[in-house]
């Protein structure tokens, strides 16, 4: 039984979910930082809408509740309704809390699926991703997304990711990083490295980057070699799953001596390692331990390398990740190292406005994503920028598809790998 | 009430009409707190979608509500009756903006930041501001007759609106515009929420923004200190753009929640001074001194746009630290004469005090327009009902200063009873015949701005109406005769232009306002005239000018009521508040008030403006005074005679069923 949470840890304290969105006052001032509000124009995909709805629901002032599904379903659960909210009241969980209230026992067996992947075989879960890659690279890639393994196995988002990314790696980065001698555990690691998903299945050259960073910017530190964050399964309405993996981290981290940061390079991820204290508010025990493990999570980006100045001569440009800036507050962070390693900065206007891939959202919604998506690379072609940095999976994925598809002239990277390039200049 | 069948509707706009139990729930509500839900959600992409969805309202007999972002604080997107609510927010495209002509061209779902972020790299801007610039639209603004921080020196959404186009409550599409010769149909629209049509189109004013600008923080000991320096800047003849304050409790919140360094004063001033090099100092000292003269414990101002906007934080944060204390938070819309701003403040602590609601008071305080904040938690039935009950009291009190009921928010439902403390019988069956000439069979909104038939605010409020002048008297005493044998007249003032033949001839008898010639109340502290329609503008101009109050009318012969009537000139609208008019049945109506800024009833007042006398009689008007000379056209082009097309004819009737007034009027042409 998977249930609700119940309660939620908001910007106000710790409320019940019913207190959570009652906060809100209909004052609509986050409607227009809403990306599938200003996209479709519709009240019932604004935050205020959203947030009504589900107050309806608790309330259990519906007669069809279903019909509230795709207002919840178009939910990027970007957070930017919450950072400009007067009372932050925290849309985004009160979305989930809704869409876990309508789902109900609906693909129970589906949840198990991923229980079973996820906490009890992840060598499991890489075999599959290694044979979905191999499929591909036969050429027999629509076979494989038509089979849909990924999809299968719940992982659709990875699925989006297989139809949309040219790069089928060979090796999965944990396998590299398990090998790799100078990330062996250390009690005196300055910091620790989280494998998240995206830098894990799809863009091993993502966390090898960071590593270089860190390893450059902090010194020795070591791999962590942990489980998925959970998010996948939180965001799936499956929080059996995502405990259990909160509860798997937390305790490995635990059994790690020193206090080094935990540093993860997929913005998501980071954020919902930061969140773990609300998935045990009725824990006290395993709420205080993530409280402190959350304590030692960073997003890389928080981490601020010297660079050489204006060693990036290309148009650069950084779009913030929703779960970055929104999700864990973090504005000034990513550009402190990079820009001025940048020569022609280009900030962008709406640089926190969401890109539309959010996970399962590109795949779900296409249309309102193609739309957000639309505004995005208008935003980043009117700026002229050569090369956009983001931090999360998500956002990767989607931007290297819009702008391949609209604005060719320029080319996606992660942050880590943005910082990167400027060290490859200083290092010849 | 049953559910209406809208599948035709659906046919005749496909993709556009949602009717999901979700999508009518979410249009059940907007930023106030009632609710009901409607039939259908009409997401209009173009004029053509308003005029089918309104059209086919007509046919079916629904009713419809426009509906922009929804932000309004007073219930006036609320669908009370059910049908069609028609969304304009996607029309969404500004068409031009021109700075050569100074005029933008917008849809009605521009939000209002975005016409202002158009602007900005040409360095122009929109002034109307409200504080909910970044969501709000510009037809929801038109609607409400919004305001904002900036408009004690720029004025309101009316002084900004050039033309609109409006599909009628009949599926008409139609243009108004304040050059139309005849009544100002235009200004009927502005601020009807939504009552009497829908704007799909509206050409803006726009102005070029200043050099500088200086923002200028003081604190005093009490409210009473405050009040008499924004008084006496303001009678300094320095026009600041913005005068805002906040009281002690607003003052606390801010800085327990967002510390701005605000210091703990018993209130709070923020003004905001523009203007280039050697004026602006000048200004600056001289509103400095005036605030040390008055008592100003601090007095501090910043130039650069970072520091500004430190002064601004505090202020711009008072909503999150009070949204922080308790989920809701009401906010009043009182508004009063300036000079007593103090009393009203004084009365809105003693209310909260009686009800147990505290209140913390945010003032637009150079326009006399105070916002109480009153917190509370709309699920606790007990507390929202005393709450409610509070917030009017506290508005029934800035009637008997004076004042009204709303100075931007609009009346909507919420407020709809309040209409009987500041309006009469005779007043509010006007506003209601008229409502009908455009709106035969209700459909438009209905149940909003106006009182339902025997509905009435508790207690009589309305200060007593002054007693008409001796001329007055008799002027009405001939109407009412004229009236019962149904005998049609004209009126005239010192017929400078009506053209001769008519004036000679006199058609029907003929009333000479002439001898409507008193100041009847000249209030130097608010800068306010009442002043009777027979006037001349010389005499007028001579009594009030050599004290430095100025009368925003250009000069010309002939009465004040002429001016009025025939309009020579558009901008004869921008100075008036209020007008005591005489009907041609011989009942009298006051209109609009002494305060510069009135968001409730129609603007029958700016109606007649080109009437030329053939709705009604113009008995007395109250002007807004400059300290400052206005700009003003020294010479005026003849005056064109009146059009009366379709929806003139119907107003025409409405305001003279039996066609008594100036029957010449229609072949002027
Ligand atoms: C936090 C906050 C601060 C605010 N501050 C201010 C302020 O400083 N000053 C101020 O004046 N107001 C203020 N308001 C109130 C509100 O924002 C204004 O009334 C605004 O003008 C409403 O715009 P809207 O697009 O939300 O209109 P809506 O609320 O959607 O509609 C308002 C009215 O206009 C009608 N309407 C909407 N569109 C059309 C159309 N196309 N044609 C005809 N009628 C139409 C509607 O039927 C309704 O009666 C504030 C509100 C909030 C929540
Ligand atoms: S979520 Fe916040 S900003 Fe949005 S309507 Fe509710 S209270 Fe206002
Ligand atoms: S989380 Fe993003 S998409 Fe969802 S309501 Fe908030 S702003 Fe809109």
């Amino acid at each position: 039984m998977s249930g609700v949470l119940g309660r939620l840890l908001t910007a106000l304290g710790e409320r019940s979910c019913y207190d959570a969105v009652s906060q809100c006052s209909r004052c609509g001032y986050c409607e227009q930082a809403c990306p599938t509000y200003v996209a479709s124009g519709r009240e019932p995909q604004s935050p205020r809408g959203r947030n009504q709805l589900a107050r309806l629901l608790l309330e259990g002032k519906f007669e069809d509740p279903l019909s509230a599904r795709e207002a919840l379903s178009t939910c990027l659960l970007c957070g930017a309704c919450t950072s400009v909210c007067p009372a932050h009241v925290p849309t985004a969980d009160i979305v989930l809390e809704g869409r876990r209230e309508l789902s109900g026992t609906r693909s129970a067996w589906l949840r198990k699926a991923l229980h079973h992947l996820f906490v009890r075989s992840p060598d499991i879960l890489a075999i599959l991703i290694r044979a979905g890659y191999a499929l591909k690279r036969s050429g027999l890639s629509r076979l494989a997304a038509r089979s849909g393994l990924l999809r299968l196995i719940g992982l659709r988002a990875l699925a989006e990711a297989d139809a949309h990314v040219q790069e089928t790696p060979k090796r999965l980065l944990f396998e590299m990083l398990r090998e790799d001698t100078s990330l062996k555990e250390d009690r005196a690691a300055a910091w620790r490295y989280f494998a998240s998903c995206g830098p894990n299945f799809v863009f091993p050259r993502v966390g090898l980057a960071t590593i270089r960073i860190l390893k450059r910017a902090c010194g020795r530190g070591s791999f962590f070699d942990g489980r998925c964050c959970g998010l996948t399964a939180y965001n799936y309405g499956d929080l059996d799953t995502a405990r259990a993996l909160a509860r798997m981290n937390i305790e490995r981290l635990e059994s790690l001596r020193g206090e080094a940061p935990l540093i993860a390079d997929c913005s998501s991820c980071a954020a919902f390692l930061k969140s773990y204290p609300q998935l045990f508010l009725r824990e006290a025990d395993w709420r205080a331990r993530a409280e402190r493990f959350a304590a030692r999570v960073r997003d890389v980006v928080e981490i601020s390398p010297s660079l050489p100045k204006d060693a990036l001569r290309e148009a650069f440009a950084l779009h913030d990740c929703c779960r970055a800036r929104h999700g864990q507050g973090l504005s000034q962070q990513p550009r402190r190292a990079l820009q001025p390693a940048c020569a022609r900065w280009r900030e962008l206007p709406e640089s926190d406005v969401c890109c539309g891939g959010a996970g399962l959202f590109a795949f779900k919604h296409p249309g309102l994503s193609e739309a957000i998506l639309r505004r995005k690379v208008s935003d980043i072609a009117a700026s002229q920028a050569r090369a956009v940095a983001v931090s999360g999976t998500s956002c990767l994925i989607q931007l290297a598809r819009g702008l391949k598809k609209y604005y060719p002239e320029c080319r996606v990277v992660h942050w880590s790998e943005a910082v990167c390039e400027a060290l490859d200049h200083e290092d010849g | 009430m049953p559910v209406r069948d809208v599948s035709s509707l659906k046919r005749l706009l496909p993709g556009r009409v949602f009717d999901a139990e979700a999508d009518l729930l979410a249009y059940s509500y907007d930023a106030a707190l009632e609710r009901a839900r409607p039939d259908a959600v009409v997401i209009a992409r173009t004029a053509e979608d308003v005029r089918k969805a309104v059209q086919w309202c007509a046919e079916s007999r629904s009713p419809f509500v426009a509906r922009g972002a929804g932000t309004n604080l007073s219930g006036g997107c609320v669908p009370l009756r059910g049908g069609v609510v028609i969304s304009t927010a996607r029309l969404d495209r500004i068409l031009a903006a021109d700075t050569q002509r100074g005029v933008a061209v917008v849809e009605p779902g521009v939000v209002n930041l975005n016409l202002q972020k158009r602007l900005e790299p040409a360095g122009w801007f929109y002034a109307p501001d409200p504080a909910s610039h970044k969501i709000c639209t510009l037809g929801g603004n038109l609607g409400e007759n919004a305001g904002g921080p900036r408009c004690l020196k720029y004025g309101v959404t009316t002084h900004y609106v050039k033309a609109l186009e409006v599909v009628m409550p009949d599926g008409a599409l139609e243009s108004f515009s304040i050059e139309d010769e005849g009544p100002e149909i235009l200004s009927l629209l502005v601020g009807s929420e939504g009552t009497l049509g829908i704007v799909t189109k509206a050409w803006l004013g726009i102005v070029p923004s200043p050099p500088e600008i200086v923002t200028v923080l003081a604190a005093f000991k009490s409210v009473e200190e405050a009040a008499a320096c924004v008084a006496a800047v303001i009678a300094a003849g320095v026009l600041p753009r913005v005068i805002e304050a906040m009281d002690r409790l607003s003052v606390d919140a801010i800085e327990a929640y967002a510390p701005a360094g605000y210091p703990r004063a018993e209130a709070i001033l923020l003004i905001e001074l523009e203007g280039e090099g050697k004026s602006l100092e000048l200004q600056l000292d001289e509103v400095s001194s005036l605030c040390r003269r008055h008592g100003a414990i601090e007095c501090r101002s910043a130039r650069d746009l970072a520091e500004r906007e430190r002064l601004w934080e505090g202020r711009r944060s008072a909503s999150a630290a009070l949204a922080r204390l308790a989920p809701n938070v009401l906010v009043e819309d009182g508004v009063v004469p300036r000079s007593r701003l103090p009393a009203a403040a004084r009365r809105v602590r003693e209310i909260a005090q009686a009800h147990g609601t505290p209140a913390a008071l945010l003032s637009h305080a150079g326009d006399g327009n105070l916002h109480p904040q009153i917190i509370f938690d709309e699920r606790d039935r007990e507390q929202t009902s005393r709450v409610k009950r509070a917030g009017l009291e506290m508005l029934r009190s800035c009637v008997e200063l004076g004042g009204s009921v709303s100075g931007e928010h609009g009346i909507g439902v919420e407020k709809r009873a309040a209409m009987t403390w500041l309006f009469s019988d005779e007043t509010i069956s006007l506003f209601r015949r008229l409502k009908a000439a455009l709106d035969p069979e209700g459909l438009a909104n209905p149940d909003k701005v106006l009182p339902l038939p025997g509905e009435r605010a508790p207690g009589e409020t309305r200060p007593k109406a002054r007693p008409p002048t001796d001329a007055a008297a008799a002027l009405i005493e001939a109407v009412r005769q004229r009236a019962k044998d149904r005998r049609p007249f004209s009126v005239f003032g010192a017929r400078t232009k009506v053209p001769e033949q008519i004036a000679a001839a006199g058609k029907g008898s003929a009333l000479i306002t002439r001898a409507l010639s008193k100041v009847v109340e000249f209030d130097r502290e608010d800068y306010v005239a009442t002043v009777e329609a027979g006037i001349s503008l010389g005499e007028l101009k001579s009594k009030l000018e050599p004290e430095g109050f100025f009368v925003p009318l250009p000069m010309s012969a002939g009465t004040v009521g002429g001016m009025l009537a025939a309009k020579p000139w558009p901008g004869v609208r921008e100075g008036i508040l209020g007008m005591r008019v005489l009907l041609a049945d011989g009942s009298v109506a006051d209109l609009g008030g002494k305060v510069v800024k009135n968001a409730a009833g129609y603007d029958v007042p700016r109606l007649l403006l080109g009437s030329w006398g053939a709705l009604a009689v113009i008995l007395e008007v109250t002007l807004r005074l400059s300290p400052i000379r206005p700009a003003l056209p020294s010479e005026l082009p003849k005056p064109r005679p009146p059009r009366f097309g379709t929806w003139q004819a119907r107003l025409k009737k409405a305001f003279d069923p039996h066609g008594l007034l100036n029957p010449w009027v229609g072949e002027l042409r």
